[in-house]
């Protein structure tokens, strides 16, 4: 027996918090598929859009909808930063099926860019979910300040592909953005009371 | 505990100092159910004292907090969301993935638990038989129902239980020497 995230720990929480997400995905991906249909032209909509999709799940996730979750997890002999990247994969399936729905729904409706979008959404939508986690275990201005720099993320994000027209400055962007988020949302929930 | 205390999110206990040893039950009344509740989260590791200091086992839960927690386990005050055995069965899994623990081991005994537990509402029964499963040494218990205290006990069996309470009427169920919290 171990202290560290066993990969039966690691596919149990993401397992169980799936199940408990069921509706959210359907709702997501429906909305998504709905967005894409209507605007299945250009980078905006599904970056943003599906940016502001992971934004909102990863806020969902907050401490306190699924109570006993959070309490087994919590209570349970693993290291925030290992559990943190466990939490950190739910709401980046999520937000990368609805992005998935959107792309889809876009290329239904005429568009036919589909692996190039489905790379650049998936670029800007993985680091601004990933940076709203962090708001998750914060309150106050510096929980708004993490929702804030998650939306700026998705935005430099489009900056970069579209204005720079960099795509592979996006990715590289997006690889570091999601490093960086992913071990702060670790290192907070490490220090997290859940008092 | 020596001198435990918290005080952050507008919630504050301690300071606190207790000592819980193998075997023992000790239950601990609290002025009100939040006090009551971080006092629990602080004798399970799970929340980190600001000052003063805690110790489960040899460990901190300060910097050794996966080492307190395969010590200590948790039972919450509230409920849990579901009476039905199928998602039970599905919790326990779950459960003993977290700890690491052999499932069919751990479903084995959370249902020797239930038995124990017998004439428990299974809303209050499955967090403890889920708890139990890991085989912790110390059991912590966020203001339990005493109404429950005798059955609660027997599953316990010999390891020591730290309960929270905000009455001595439920302290007193729950202890064979129930102590008023001790302000250091």
């Amino acid at each position: 027996m171990g202290s560290r995230v066993s990969r039966r720990a690691f596919f149990a929480i993401v397992q169980a918090r799936l199940l408990e997400e069921y509706g959210t995905i359907v709702y997501a991906c429906a909305a998504a598929a709905v967005v894409g249909f209507i605007q299945p032209h250009g980078l905006a909509g599904p970056i943003f859009f599906c940016s502001l999709l992971g934004i909102a799940i990863a806020l969902i996730q907050r401490a306190g909808r699924h109570a006993y979750l959070d309490l087994s997890e919590q209570s349970a002999p693993l290291f925030g930063r290992e559990l943190a990247r466990a939490k950190a994969v739910v709401p980046c399936v999520v937000a990368t099926l609805a992005t998935v729905a959107y792309c889809v729904a876009a290329e239904v409706a005429g568009s036919r860019n589909l692996p190039l979008t489905l790379l650049v959404a998936f670029a800007a939508v993985i680091p601004s979910t990933l940076t709203a986690l962090s708001a998750t275990v914060r309150t106050g201005p510096s929980m708004l300040l993490y929702v804030a720099i998650a939306a700026g993320v998705s935005a430099a994000a489009f900056a970069l592909v579209v204005d720079g027209g960099s795509p592979a400055g996006e990715l590289g962007f997006s690889a570091l953005a999601s490093f960086l988020a992913l071990r702060q949302y670790g290192e907070a929930l490490a220090r997290y009371d859940p008092v | 505990m020596r001198a435990a205390s918290f005080d952050a999110h507008g919630a504050h206990a301690g300071p606190i100092t207790l000592d819980v040893f193998a075997s023992e039950r000790v239950a601990a009344t609290f002025a009100n159910g939040r006090e009551a509740h971080v006092a629990a989260l602080l004798a399970a590791g799970i929340a980190k004292a600001m000052a003063g200091s805690v110790l489960i086992g040899p460990y901190d839960p300060r910097v050794q907090a996966a080492h307190c927690k395969r010590i200590a386990a948790f039972v919450a005050h509230d409920p849990l969301p579901f009476t039905d055995e199928s998602e039970f069965d599905r919790y326990v899994e779950y459960r003993a993935a977290l700890w690491d623990v052999d499932p069919v081991r751990a479903a084995a005994h959370a249902r020797l638990v239930l038995e124990r537990l017998a004439g428990v509402h299974e809303a209050f029964a499955y967090p403890l038989a889920a708890a139990l499963a890991a085989e912790p040494q110390l059991l912590v218990l966020d203001r339990p129902l005493p109404a429950y205290a005798p059955q609660i006990l027997a599953a316990a069996g010999p390891r020591a239980v730290f309960s929270t309470h905000v009455d001595e009427l439920g302290a007193r169920a729950f202890a064979s020497a129930a102590i008023e919290w001790v302000r250091a």
